[in-house]
């Protein structure tokens, strides 16, 4: 509930999209005038300790939705802490020093007393078989007297009823690979509660219940990823994909980090990363901006400032040859193509925005027409941009679901067909046509929900430096031609640029 | 008098306010905790009215302006649904309702339609679920006779071509070969079956032998009996003029000839609460997935309201009883869930569930059980009763954020015949429900001891053998060989 791997609701919103198209048009004047119309709404500030606020009145209902966007995800951890971005998401639930607790002071105590009792296990267990039975059992005995001494001071859930109590709709947290976002929306009487709350949550965290959240995570993983197929999929693909860019490592993290992360491992990572310079909010409602400000002022100044962290300055080495991966599985087949793009922000995104919706989008998309409609080899076949992320250099990704009696070589041969005509034969006009049509519409199709804008504001001013960039894809779009779109496939869309992945199933249907 | 008191009044208001701004002047840039806050009224929430209007062959219409954005959307309620088709053509409302849109109309094919749509990123589509039929269009409102042209086109003169009844078969047909991959449809699909019936209308499911019996006259009886003005009603939000927009769907809609609409009732259901434990084996997970409960109520029983609460207080949402306790304090599951459902017009399920590792999975049946149980013995607290109310009430005000879903209800409300203001009514009551009704309500609708379990996984490596619960049936979920 508070997660969503950002890599498996991509492929479902792909399967969704082919299923069902629901976008309307533009016309091409309208969208200087909804940047316009936008900027008069458009309020932004920053505050002195370095975080950013995007405010935008919509006085349709009186209800008010907010989005903190934080810049860092899973692919700011390091091999031994993957996991961490998520699991300190989680634990951005669990209260501060006023609010789950009735006294701090002789919590604290008892927090770190659990704290020392695992990192004793922790080592002793480094020692493997010569491990000492006995004493891991005492310190398993110290480690949950520490935790029942915890329940004392807890106050259960105090951050959640907090906000539910008052309305609060839409309250979740979403960590992907380059952003942990938390978001709700309330009453437009209730502004000054998420302030006070919201502010509290990064000023004067606690992580208390850190090893039962730990337990919640891993089910997460097995639910996730360890139980289904598609995942266990995308988690055997990515890992062959990036060899150096930690984008190759999955979001909720290895079995083995999980098991051994520890609270103070935690609150290095929240220290270094959740600094008023990493976050930018999104305030989208019935709202006045110069109370908006006002209350900014007031609650998020006393979160003390500090340095940008700095981005992944690794890089992923060029690919020498095609990778391919196969998983053996009980599962029905399923066939996964990626090439590595540059990120969001180079020339020739319009570009793959383009193909994406040429190729990949809609009952007319070459794709659906030829995977499913024509050859009839799959049941849903697609491509999109940014997996696993955006703010790095991601993959084009293609898929298709084998139909029944269908191979994934069928389907894959489908697909290199679909991507030959993209190299070889210019686009038709009405192809493009009809992309920058769907992509305006698009747009415009974002406009009616406070919360859906809250996210495109916070993801464009952040990943793209600009929330005005919402609009302006549009005019890059606008600008793309059938050449643009022959170099771009001819140019990342080669077999050594390529990684495949697989679902071979080992037991047949009977 | 009146005047000289309000206005003295006023002044020791005003002495308060100069009062108030000297001291928060003093502290307006200390952060407040939360409990020290207080909030003025929510402004009135302006719900705006739904223009309802019954055109002269039937169809009924529910019309809502809003002028923000310039779009239109449309959306269709036939009454129609699987719990029409026979047993052995399983499927046939589903592909009827599929090939209806992509079979294209008797003057243009499917294909035709798609293109048309797409160049002017438009979209419309149809489909039948289990107790209703649906429809919709999302254009510009520029294009919005092509938009209404093409929905009553593909609603009135379907052409079920043949080569896209073959493409809706091959889809049913990959999900029937892919319907055991997922552990948690498994799951869900079973858990239903047990408790309609495997064979109920409310539970039963395609198989390879249904969709080969379908043909494509029976996809043209089945929309001949089911789609005509009188049986349908459409909702229309966005960007228009009433009047205008009235006139459009009458002349887009011209000519269409009535149905019968003398329907057989929806069939009820007959539910003995045996108490049973199943499994279903799955090797490739190490998880597993686990339901129990009984049959569930209807939504116009007047314990619905208390019911309302009590799934608050047991089961729904972050500060429910259930994720408190099994997922918070012991850690047992990412997902935990449990609800009393009630719907429209035939029973709900009471289920709780969630997916824990294998080796918990015993610990957490009676973890869930035990929560159940305790909200049949003893009130629930104040405290308990007094957060799910409020946060009911607060957030009422969402109910009203979308035109879309103002419309939506309106018509829900109409298709099953239930009061209009039927939301109004569920928050006068919620308001008025005390502790002892909670639990009244929930001794007379939870039999924790007469539940069926299901469980989802690899009973090899669970904590205890599942039958120290009872006595366990396997089930078989092997997918029947098609006939070739």
């Amino acid at each position: 509930m508070k997660h969503k791997i950002r890599k498996l609701r991509y492929l479902v919103i792909g399967v969704m999209l082919l299923l069902f198209v629901m976008t309307t048009v533009a016309p091409k004047s309208a969208r200087a005038q909804d940047l316009l119309t936008f900027e008069k709404r458009m309020t932004e500030f920053t505050l002195d300790n370095g975080m950013k606020f995007l405010v935008l009145e919509r006085h349709e209902a009186p209800v008010v939705s907010f989005h903190t966007y934080a810049d860092v995800g899973a692919v700011d951890e390091v091999k031994g802490i993957t996991g961490m971005a998520h699991l300190f998401e989680h634990m951005a639930f669990k209260g501060t020093r006023t609010v789950g607790t009735t006294d701090y002071e002789s919590e604290a105590k008892a927090l770190a007393l659990a704290d020392q009792a695992f990192e004793a296990m922790k080592l002793e267990r480094r020692k493997g078989d010569r491990a000492h039975k006995v004493k891991l059992e005492e310190l398993q005995k110290q480690l949950e007297q520490a935790q029942e001494e915890i329940q004392k001071y807890l106050v259960h859930d105090e951050f959640e009823e907090a906000l539910v109590r008052e309305g609060g709709a839409g309250f979740n947290a979403y960590t992907s690979q380059d952003a942990t976002q938390y978001i709700l929306s309330l009453p437009s009487n209730k502004i000054e509660l998420w302030m006070s709350m919201e502010s509290d949550r990064f000023a004067n965290p606690v992580l208390r219940e850190f090893y039962k959240e730990k337990d919640v995570v891993m089910e997460e993983r097995r639910l996730s990823t360890e139980s289904q197929p598609v995942g266990r999929l995308l988690e055997e693909f990515l890992a062959i994909a990036y060899k150096a860019h930690p984008y190759g490592e999955p979001i909720v993290g290895h079995m083995s980090d999980l098991e051994t992360l520890t609270r103070s491992e935690a609150e290095m990572f929240f220290k270094k990363y959740y600094l008023p310079s990493n976050l930018t909010v999104a305030i989208v409602g019935d709202v006045n901006p110069k109370q908006i400000k006002e209350l900014a002022e007031k609650y998020f100044s006393r979160i003390p400032s500090g340095p940008k962290p700095d981005p992944v300055e690794t890089v992923e080495p060029p690919q020498l040859g095609q990778r391919r991966v196969i998983v053996q599985d009980p599962a029905q087949p399923f066939v996964l193509i990626g090439y590595h793009k540059p990120n969001i922000n180079h020339s020739d995104n319009a570009v793959f925005d383009a193909i994406t919706e040429i190729a990949g989008i809609g009952r007319t998309s070459r794709l659906y027409k030829s995977l499913v409609k024509e050859k009839k080899v799959a049941v849903a076949a697609s491509g999109f941009p940014g997996m696993p992320g955006n703010k790095y250099p991601g993959l084009f990704l293609f898929y298709a679901v084998p139909a029944r009696d269908h191979t994934n070589q069928e389907c894959e041969e489908a697909i290199y067909a679909e991507i030959e005509k993209l190299k070889t034969e210019p686009v038709l006009p009405e192809e493009l046509a009809k992309a920058k049509t769907r992509s305006r519409a698009g747009l415009i199709r974002q406009l009616d929900s406070n919360s859906g804008l809250a996210s495109q504001l916070t993801f464009y001013d952040v990943v793209t430096g600009d929330w005005r960039n919402l609009f302006k894809q549009l005019d890059d779009i606008d600008k793309v031609i059938a050449e643009d779109i022959q170099r771009v496939a001819k140019q990342y869309f080669t077999n050594k640029n390529q990684t495949v992945g697989i679902i071979d199933t080992t037991i047949t249907e009977k | 008098m009146r005047a000289y008191k309000s206005s003295a009044g006023r002044t020791v208001i005003f002495g308060i306010l100069v009062l108030c701004f000297i001291v928060t002047s003093c502290t307006q840039n200390s952060p407040l905790h939360y409990k020290q806050l207080k909030y003025s009224k929510l402004g009135d929430i302006q719900i705006p009215e739904v223009q309802q209007v019954t055109l002269t062959n039937g169809m009924r219409l529910f019309l809502l302006e809003d002028h923000e954005l310039p779009l239109i959307s449309v959306s269709a309620r036939i009454r129609a649904g699987s719990i029409y088709e026979p047993p052995d053509k399983i499927g046939l409302a589903a592909i009827t309702g599929t090939v209806m849109r992509t079979g294209g109309t008797v003057s243009r094919t499917g294909d035709e339609i798609d293109e048309q749509l797409e160049l002017i990123a438009a979209s419309v589509e149809t489909g039948i679920g289990l107790n209703s039929g649906s429809a919709s269009v999302s254009v510009l409102k520029n294009d919005i006779d092509v938009g209404l042209d093409i929905l009553a086109d593909v609603l009135m003169n379907p052409a079920f071509r043949e080569d896209k009844i073959m493409l809706a078969k091959i889809q049913h047909q990959s999900s029937i070969a892919r319907r055991n991959d997922d552990v948690g449809s498994i799951a869900a699909r079973e858990f239903e079956k047990l408790i309609y019936g495997s064979d109920s209308v409310y539970a039963r499911h395609t198989e390879y032998a249904t969709i080969g019996s379908i043909s494509r006259d029976d996809l043209v009886a089945f929309h001949k009996k089911f789609f005509g003005p009188d049986n349908m009603m459409l909702g229309i939000w966005g960007d228009f003029d009433t009047d205008i927009m009235i006139r459009k769907i009458e002349k887009a809609f011209e000519g269409w000839e009535k149905v019968d609409k003398q329907l057989p009732k929806v069939p009820s259901v007959e539910y003995e609460f045996p108490k049973t434990v199943n499994m279903i084996r799955k090797d490739d997970v190490n998880q597993s997935n686990i339901y129990l409960g009984h049959i569930g109520g209807l939504r116009s029983d007047p314990d619905y309201f208390a019911l309302i609460l009590m799934n608050r207080i047991l089961g729904s949402g972050f500060t429910s009883r259930l994720f408190k306790n099994v997922r918070s304090r012991e850690g047992l599951a990412y997902s935990v869930f449990g609800i009393y459902s009630a719907n429209y017009d035939f029973p709900g399920l009471f289920y709780v569930g969630c997916q824990t590792k294998s080796e918990a999975t015993i610990k957490a049946i009676r973890a869930m059980t035990d929560e159940v149980r305790k909200m049949t013995e003893s009130e629930v607290t104040d405290e308990e009763l007094a957060l799910a109310k409020d946060s009911y009430l607060n957030s009422f005000v969402f109910n009203f954020d979308t035109k879309g879903e103002i419309v939506g209800r309106l018509m829900t409300y109409a298709y099953y015949d239930y009061p209009l203001d039927f939301l109004q009514k569920t928050k006068e009551n919620v308001e008025k429900v005390t502790k002892k009704d909670v639990l009244r309500v929930a001794k007379k609708y939870l039999r924790p001891d007469e539940v069926q379990i299901l469980a989802v996984g690899r009973p090899e490596d669970f904590d205890e053998p599942l039958s120290v619960l009872g006595s366990v049936k396997e089930i078989d979920i092997t997918i029947p060989v098609p006939k070739k």
